[in-house]
C-alpha cells in the first residue's frame, strides 16, 4: 500500500526529497506558498555585481511528474491528527509529513531595522531586496559601508564575509576604495565563527583595509544619526548599511506547540531528523534546529536521509557542511565539517572559486536527482576527518 | 514589574559549524542582569571564546569545568 507523504516547503530540500520518492511506494504532495523556486546563493551576486542570470524557476517544472504540487501556504500542522491546514482552507492528510519550511525574516525584532532594510535592501531575503541593495551600491560615491549580521543565526555563514569582500572588490573597480571605509561587524569573537577558517580570513581582511568589530550584537539602529548600536555598548556610523536580518523558523503553528523552540525552529533529533515526540514527522533544511550551518548542502543531505528512512532503510545525518566561500579576488575556499569533525583550514584556490560558480549552473539538475551519484562520490571523497571519540550527547 | 533571574541550560555538545559561541550569543540576547547561563560543549575552543566574550561584555565567568570531554561553562549576566 502506498504511503501518503506531505512535504511542506518549496526549496532545495523539499524538491530533492520529493524527487527521491518513487511512485510505487509513495503518493507525494509538495505544498508551498511560492510557485517559484529561488536559487538563494544568487542573491549575493545580484546585490554585489548586478548578476542577471535567471535565478528562479517554476517549482512544478522541477518536480517529477508523479509528484502533486499544491500552491498554498500551510498555516497549521496538527501532528497528532496528521493533517495540515492551509491559508486557502484545504486540509491535507498524510501518513508522513516533512517540514521543509525554511526560515523567515524577523525585521521587527530590532528597532530601526525595518526602515533600514526597506531603504537599502539586503541580500538574504528576496530578489527585489538584492536588486535594491545593488542600486544603492551602484549609486554609492564614497563614505562608510557597514556590513554584518544582526542575529547569531543566519543563512549561509560565509555570506557576511563574502559580502564585505565583494563590496571591497566593487569599490576598487570603481576607483572609490580610497574614498571609502569598510566596516564588518559580527556577534562572534572573530570574523568567522570557526577559528581555523577565521585564521585564514583575518589576514585577507587586514590586507584589504576592512575594519572589524567582533562581539557586536546589534541592539538597535538609529536611522536619524545613521548609527548601529550593539548590546555590548559599541556603535558604528554608516553611510550605507548592509544589515543581514534576523531569521527565525517559518510562521506556522503546530499541535503540539512544543515542537518548536523560541525562534520557531522545529525541534528534531539531529541524526534521524524526526520531530520531537513523533514517528510520522520529520524536518529538514533551514527550518529545523539541527546544530549545523543553514545552507543548501544540509537540506540536500537531510532530504536523502529522510528518503532512505521512508524507504525502510537505516539512515542518519552526520551534520556535514560544505559551504563555498568567495574571497572576492577570484579565489574561493570551502567550509567543511560535521558533528564529529571540526572545521579545518582549507587553502583558497581559483579551482574552488570555479567550483562555486559552476554549482550555480548545475543546481537545477541537482534538484532532479540525476547528479546524485556524482554528489555521493564528492561527499565521500571530501569527508572531513573525525576528532577523537567523545561522549555521546544525552538529552 | 521586576523579573525573576533565571538559569538557562544551553546544550551545544556536538554542535557543528558555527558552533557553541552561536548558542551563547543567542542566550545572551535573551538574558537579563542576574541570569545564569550554563553552556555545555564538546569543542575545546569554547574556553578561550567564553573568556574573551566575558572580558568584552563585562559579564562574569563563574566556572569552566571538564567532565570527560563535556565542557561545562557557567556565566552570570552582570551587564546588559
Amino acid at each position: 500500500m502506498t504511503k501518503q507523504v506531505l512535504i511542506i516547503g518549496g526549496g532545495a530540500g523539499a524538491t530533492i526529497l520529493a524527487n527521491s520518492l518513487n511512485k510505487r511506494d509513495f503518493e507525494t504532495t509538495v505544498v508551498s506558498a511560492s510557485a517559484q523556486h529561488l536559487f538563494q546563493p544568487a542573491l549575493l551576486y545580484i546585490a554585489f555585481s548586478n548578476a542577471s542570470a535567471k535565478v528562479t524557476r517554476d517549482e512544478r517544472s522541477l518536480l517529477a511528474r508523479h509528484v502533486r504540487f499544491v500552491h498554498d501556504a500551510v498555516t497549521h500542522v496538527d501532528l497528532n491528527r496528521q493533517v495540515a491546514t492551509t491559508a486557502g482552507g484545504a486540509h491535507l492528510e498524510y501518513d508522513y509529513v516533512v517540514l521543509a519550511t525554511g526560515m523567515s525574516p524577523d525585521l521587527s525584532s530590532i528597532p530601526g531595522l525595518s526602515e533600514v532594510d526597506d531603504r537599502y535592501g539586503d541580500y538574504h531575503s528576496s530578489v527585489a531586496q538584492a536588486q535594491k541593495l545593488w542600486r544603492n551600491l551602484d549609486n554609492f560615491e564614497g563614505g562608510t559601508i557597514a556590513l554584518g549580521q544582526s542575529f547569531p543565526i543566519i543563512k549561509c555563514p560565509p555570506s557576511p564575509l563574502e559580502g564585505i569582500l565583494l563590496a571591497d572588490r566593487l569599490l576598487r573597480r570603481r576607483g572609490l576604495r580610497e574614498k571609502s571605509h569598510l566596516v564588518y561587524f559580527t556577534p562572534y569573537p572573530r570574523p568567522y565563527p570557526a577559528a581555523p577558517m577565521s585564521e585564514l580570513i583575518e589576514p585577507i581582511l587586514k590586507d584589504r583595509g576592512i575594519e572589524v568589530f567582533t562581539f557586536f550584537d546589534v541592539d538597535r539602529i538609529d536611522p536619524a544619526t545613521q548609527t548601529i548600536h550593539s548590546i555590548e555598548g559599541d556603535q558604528i556610523h554608516y553611510d550605507l548599511p548592509i544589515v543581514i536580518p534576523p531569521f527565525g523558523g517559518a510562521k506556522v503553528t503546530f499541535e503540539p506547540p512544543e515542537v518548536v523552540d523560541a525562534d520557531r525552529f522545529v525541534i528534531v533529533d539531529k541524526q534521524t531528523l524526526r520531530v520531537k515526540g513523533t514517528d510520522s514527522a520529520f524536518a529538514i533544511g533551514d527550518g529545523s534546529n539541527v546544530p549545523t550551518s543553514k545552507a543548501g548542502v544540509g537540506a540536500h543531505l537531510e532530504a536523502k536521509v529522510v528518503a532512505r528512512t521512508l524507504a525502510g532503510h537505516a539512515a542518519t545525518f552526520d551534520g556535514r557542511t560544505n559551504c563555498p566561500f568567495d574571497l572576492g579576488d577570484g579565489r574561493g575556499t570551502f567550509v567543511v565539517g560535521s558533528f564529529d569533525a571540526p572545521v579545518v583550514k582549507a587553502a583558497p584556490s581559483r579551482l574552488k572559486h570555479f567550483m562555486k560558480m559552476a554549482f550555480a549552473r548545475i543546481y537545477w539538475l541537482s534538484l532532479r536527482g540525476t547528479l546524485e551519484p556524482i554528489f555521493s562520490a564528492y561527499f565521500a571523497l571530501t569527508r572531513p576527518a573525525r576528532r577523537p571519540a567523545e561522549p555521546q550527547a544525552r538529552v | 514589574m521586576e523579573q525573576t533571574a533565571t538559569t538557562t541550560l544551553v546544550d551545544s555538545r556536538g554542535s557543528a559549524c558555527p558552533g557553541p559561541i552561536t548558542d551563547l550569543a543567542l542566550a545572551y540576547r535573551r538574558s537579563k542582569v542576574g541570569d545564569v547561563i550554563e553552556l555545555w560543549a564538546t569543542d575545546p575552543g569554547v574556553k578561550p571564546d567564553v573568556r574573551a566574550w566575558a572580558a568584552k561584555t563585562g559579564n562574569q565567568v563563574m566556572s569552566i569545568e571538564d567532565h570527560d570531554g563535556k565542557i561545562v561553562v557557567v556565566v552570570q549576566i552582570t551587564k546588559r
